[in-house]
């Protein structure tokens, strides 16, 4: 009996190995996924040379908080391809997951090996180069908490994507189309968080604060890093619960997909 | 004629059952448009107005834009690449019809379905959650119109001749995500194109993508009148004009190089 984690490898490595088999293709999809992501930072990188700020915030300070979300969300789609809500929607509309189901092995692990897509490295690697730029040309105070710091955050928000695509993966085993719908907190979540917090309507704070704690994984650390006044009033120790918030959405959407799978009616295709 | 008629009613109604899911789409259209209201007002902060464009006008921007989205299918559309790869091409060729008109027929079916359930409330939302700007008088509404109707003319035109890549390559996916998000990048629908430095405007009105987006919002707006009004009308026309010409020679080099596999 192997182990989880060498089946795993396994299966990674089959998606690796077929993903390269065309080189070019691979090349050009890598680059197109970071062009489509990066023309948002490019723009607002030139219309600033209009208006200055968002929000009183600089270019590079909104490209910290942008490149954070990047890299984070690029690692999670490349991670949590499997539990992608359009993808795995599909699966469970064709009975592709009732087949991952006869089999002997753990379902979670089969869907997270399930997929694993590697032209998401173009959009790891511009959202590092506008997150170099930001720590570049901000001179920022450097402690050795915040070096050791700034890896747990990004991990936390790997972990709370991918919980948000499970989320929006269990919801398909009842709707069995992917709802647009998720793409509120996942996209929306990902565009939303690369923009400090305090330009948000009341409502729309709250919402990403008390329900979907967006509020702790990026903005919070981010005035940490950057050594910002805090104008929202968050307790002190906010900037370090991003660990908490990003394994808690993780273990919260587990649970859910748990409950999911125990409640799953195949489609009977 | 009676024919294009017919696959516009049939892709109309087959849209109008999707509505669960227009819904959805609509929700999350907004929710972006909010969002990205949210990002204008932090830009504009004390400012009255900005390049000609008041904040009232630049939120109105945000809204009229997101309504357009799925009228236009501006994030892209692979169904004339999948009839390709799939091999149903091979009898749609065979049918009396035009195949590029087949299409856009069909398309048409689609953008009507959206503007109304999509665009419509989208915009009837933003005039309750704000004060939003309304063209001004019959002619600016008339003008808006033929505007709307050209710009996704231009848009079905250009995702129809990216799709056409798929008779070079078995894998034109990659392809169809360049374009449409270069597209997206240069039509002026991220941020208006006044805002943008003077190079980067001159840039995009080298290419047919600001008439998809930026000339209807201009339009809308009202920031363009008079004899400027009617050239970027023209101007529409042109792009539209040479994208067809370029879809259908295209197509023609395409077919001849097309193998179907099996039957």
């Amino acid at each position: 009996m192997k182990s989880a984690a060498g089946i795993y490898r396994r299966l990674i490595g089959v998606q690796v190995r077929s993903q390269m088999q065309y080189r070019a293709s691979f090349l050009l999809d890598s680059f197109t996924t970071g062009f489509s992501v990066l023309i948002s930072f490019v723009t607002l990188a030139l219309i600033l040379q209009r208006f200055d700020n968002v929000g009183g915030w600089s270019l590079a300070e909104v490209a910290f908080l942008y490149g954070m979300v990047e890299v984070a969300f690029g690692l999670m789609d490349m991670l949590f391809s499997g539990f992608d809500p359009d993808n795995f929607g599909r699966q469970v509309r064709l009975g592709a997951f009732d087949q991952l189901l006869l089999r002997p092995l753990g379902i979670t692990l089969q869907v997270l090996g399930s997929q694993f897509l590697v032209r998401r490295l173009g959009r790891i690697a511009q959202g590092a180069a506008v997150l170099l730029y930001a720590i570049v040309t901000l001179h920022l105070h450097w402690t050795l908490l915040k070096l050791l710091y700034l890896p747990v955050v990004l991990a936390s928000l790997v972990c709370f994507f991918g919980g948000l695509f499970i989320v929006g993966a269990t919801i398909t085993f009842w709707t069995v189309e992917s709802i647009e719908a998720i793409n509120i907190l996942t996209y929306g979540g990902d565009e939303m968080m690369s923009y400090p917090m305090h330009i948000y309507p009341d409502w729309m704070r709250r919402f990403f604060t008390f329900i979907v704690p967006a509020m702790f994984l990026n903005y919070a650390p981010a005035l940490y890093f950057l050594g910002r006044p805090d104008p929202l009033g968050l307790p002190a120790f906010a900037p370090f619960l991003a660990p908490a918030a990003g394994i808690g959405t993780l273990l919260a959407a587990l649970l859910f997909w748990q409950f999911g799978i125990r409640h799953y009616k195949s489609t009977g295709t | 004629m009676r024919l294009y008629l017919e696959l516009f009613k049939r892709s109309f109604q087959r849209m109008l059952a999707y509505r669960a899911a227009t819904f959805a789409g609509l929700l999350t259209n907004l929710f972006f448009g909010l969002l990205r209201a949210a990002v204008m007002t932090a830009l504009y902060s004390a400012r009255p107005e900005v390049a000609g464009i008041s904040l009232q006008s630049a939120i109105t921007f945000t809204g009229i834009s997101q309504a357009i989205i799925s009228f236009l299918s501006l994030f892209g559309s692979y169904e004339v690449m999948t009839s390709v790869y799939g091999g149903d091409i091979s009898a749609d060729l065979l049918k009396p019809y035009r195949y590029f008109s087949s299409w856009m027929a069909r398309d048409l079916g689609r953008a009507a379905v959206n503007i109304l359930l999509r665009g419509l409330p989208l915009t009837l939302a933003y005039a309750l959650l704000f004060r939003i700007t309304f063209p001004a008088g019959p002619a600016q509404w008339l003008a808006l119109i033929v505007a709307l109707m050209l710009a996704w003319a231009v848009c079905f035109s250009w995702r129809f001749l990216v799709n056409l890549a798929a008779f070079w390559t078995p894998e034109a996916r990659g392809i169809g995500r360049f374009a449409f998000s270069l597209a997206l990048f240069l039509s002026g629908f991220l941020m208006p194109l006044r805002f943008f430095p003077a190079w980067f405007t001159a840039l995009c009105n080298l290419t047919p993508f600001p008439t998809m987006v930026n000339t209807v919002i201009e339009i809308y707006l009202g920031v363009v009148s008079g004899p400027a009004l009617a050239q970027a009308l023209l101007v529409q026309v042109v792009w539209l004009v040479i994208l067809i010409a370029a879809a259908h020679l295209v197509m023609r080099a395409g077919v001849r190089r097309l193998v179907i596999q099996g039957g």
